[in-house]
């Protein structure tokens, strides 16, 4: 029962860091309705930003705090050079853009940084609590914590801001916003760069427990999908909710069900999500978008 | 000359040329460059089973490489273990994967849309380790080896030109079976299904088998593809079947054009020869080069190769008939965005 209860916190903490990559993906899908799956590579080049300025003898903390806006900026360049001359496309056109994307992305932080892996130092304290036999790590703590702030934060900019007003309204209705004076492609942009900056977030986090290598991401970007899928592409609170499931079915199904083990376990999210998408084909917080024909 | 005319027979022209270079191939490209071709074929059969199912009935899968996997299993297993003949297990890899796209095109009738990208995207990480696991089928990491075929006494060229021709006519075999069904009462009921569910189902389609015949073919030809790559490649492995093929598959047909038949030999060609050229340009940069190639490419053209293609002849046709009446409708800037 320990082992259990263990798992679970770990599959907790791992859930947390999909559901703030899924929610930059979300972020991303509500504005612009194209799937980023290059979003996870954009946050390596970011964490190796900051791997570098620390190397050069800045507090790692700091480094940090230096790169969230290098990573905003970042991702409002990517839209505006390369997505905004394609706005309106069709999705198979994002989708191999998105693809270009990955490819090229990683292959930069692969020619400037190499592919060995590098150790990134830990933010938090190396501390832990035992409750009932089950191991609390400050790290584990600290990385929930940072997704309810990511999402309290998020969650406060789109309900009572002008800004996040207008970000939902260019979102919902891309050609009509305009005619109230919302500069929808500013919007759009900034949407970008907020993704860009959730999403380093979450890869700074993982990072000291991966080691830092240009695929770095490319397993927590499948696990996001996973998760962004399950919630509902629709719905931030589902994407939350889908990752931690799929961080806890992940963990559970690798300790308890001998046949996966750690080859497999990629393939548990998947299984989860197709299951539960046949009960509910729109996600378990999404909506359905209803067409008058 | 009428402008349907010109299209017309511009593109019987260019039909007829891009099947003359192809056949030329063996005479003209020394050995070597002829094996890579011939994995371009078999890549051209999956591709175009993607085109079917996306381009013209409007769903989208990501397990291409999957459904190719199997039919190259299907292959070499019953080649090697059973000692059939090696085209004599064709049948049977279409048999097998086309199977496997039942068992997953009927859930995907509740999966449309995103979630049905990522499942079966899903299924596209899970091949290889499961190809390791399943050791006793697929012999793990040692992979399947088989002798490839020798051509009959009679056959004036060498292997590599056979097993070319072989794969040749398999395309073209698939390329007609693609002809006939995007034609027709079929080609349109297929359509209709992409373009609005609700009124293909009140005019009489038959949304449900029109979809699942949809995938169950696109896997087929994957698995016929994925059959004669094996035979073509003498080996299977997981590593022949990594989840950045199912991903070429996806990046050849949109490249090509998803809505041609010609695109998938194009996107095929492309996702075959386009990352060794950039390889060779500069090894360290080689993934940089690719990205920015398919990112510029799209935003050239949108709809493909073959959609650029179109658009320019028919830019050029509409020049020499008539003018420019018509032209303001068709400008981009005067679609709708697309949600």
């Amino acid at each position: 029962m320990q082992l259990f209860w263990q798992q679970i916190v770990e599959g907790l903490a791992s859930g947390a860091i999909y559901a703030s990559l899924a929610l930059a993906l979300v972020l991303i899908y509500r504005a612009t309705r194209i799937v980023n799956f290059a979003q996870g590579e954009m946050a390596t080049l970011c964490v190796y930003g900051a791997w570098q300025l620390n190397q050069w003898s800045v507090p790692f903390w700091l480094s940090i705090l230096i790169m969230l806006p290098v990573s905003f900026a970042f991702g409002a360049l990517t839209f505006r050079l390369m997505i905004r001359p394609v706005l309106g496309a069709s999705d198979h056109t994002m989708v191999v853009i998105c693809i270009g994307f990955f490819v090229g992305f990683e292959a930069i932080a692969l020619a400037v940084w190499g592919a060995d892996p590098q150790a990134v130092p830990r933010i938090l304290p190396d501390y832990a609590w035992t409750v009932a036999g089950v191991r609390i790590t400050a790290n584990n703590l600290g990385i929930l914590a940072t997704l309810c702030l990511l999402t309290a934060a998020l969650s406060a900019l789109f309900r009572f801001t002008r800004i996040g007003l207008a970000m939902r309204a260019s979102a919902a209705e891309r050609e009509k916003s305009p005619l109230v004076g919302i500069p929808v492609e500013t919007m759009l942009m900034l949407g970008w760069g907020l993704a860009a900056m959730v999403g380093f977030i979450a890869a700074a986090l993982i990072a000291p427990a991966l080691f830092l290598s240009p695929p770095m991401m490319v397993s927590v970007v499948i696990y996001a999908l996973a998760a962004a899928t399950l919630g509902g592409w629709d719905s931030p609170a589902g994407a939350i909710v889908g990752g931690l499931i799929i961080g806890v079915a992940e963990s559970l199904c690798a300790t308890f069900v001998p046949f996966i083990g750690n080859e497999l376990k990629i393939g548990v999210p998947f299984a989860v999500m197709a299951l539960i998408l046949l009960a509910r084909p729109q996600g378990l917080f999404g909506t359905t978008a209803v067409i008058r024909a | 000359m009428s402008r349907r005319d010109h299209t017309r027979a511009l593109r019987t022209a260019g039909i007829a040329a891009m099947a003359l270079v192809l056949l030329c191939v063996p005479a003209l490209l020394p050995d070597f460059l002829v094996y890579q071709f011939s994995v371009a074929l078999t890549y051209a059969i999956a591709i175009l089973g993607l085109n079917l199912l996306m381009g013209f009935n409007g769903q989208i899968s990501v397990a291409q490489g999957v459904f190719f996997a199997v039919g190259g299993y299907t292959t070499a297993v019953f080649a090697t273990r059973y000692g059939l003949n090696a085209f004599a297990t064709l049948p049977i890899a279409v048999v097998t994967s086309s199977l496997l796209g039942l068992v997953i095109g009927v859930p995907a009738l509740r999966w449309q849309g995103l979630p049905l990208a990522f499942i079966t995207f899903g299924l596209a990480v899970l091949t290889p380790p499961l190809a390791l696991k399943l050791e006793a089928i697929t012999r793990g990491a040692t992979g399947i080896s088989m002798t490839k075929p020798v051509p009959p006494a009679w056959f004036p060229g060498n292997q590599d030109t056979a097993l070319y021709l072989c794969c040749l006519a398999g395309l073209a075999l698939c390329v007609v079976i693609a002809a006939r069904l995007t034609r027709g009462d079929t080609g349109r009921s297929l359509r209709a299904a992409r373009d609005n569910g609700l009124i293909a189902e009140s005019l009489g389609v038959n949304l449900a088998k029109v979809r699942i015949a949809a995938f169950v073919t696109c896997s087929g030809m994957a698995g016929f593809g994925g059959g004669l790559f094996a035979i073509v490649n003498g080996f299977v492995s997981p590593e022949s079947f990594q989840m950045t093929k199912s991903f070429d598959f996806l990046v050849g047909s949109i490249v090509g054009g998803i809505t041609s038949i010609s695109g998938a030999l194009i996107g095929a060609l492309f996702v075959m020869f386009l990352p060794d050229w950039a390889a060779d340009m500069n090894i360290a940069l080689s993934g940089l080069i690719y990205g920015a190639a398919l990112v510029l490419l799209m935003l050239v053209a949108r709809d493909g190769v073959v959609g650029l293609i179109v658009k320019l002849t028919d830019t050029v046709s509409r020049r020499f008939t008539q003018g420019d009446v018509g032209k303001l409708q068709d400008q981009p800037e005067n679609r709708q965005y697309q949600t």
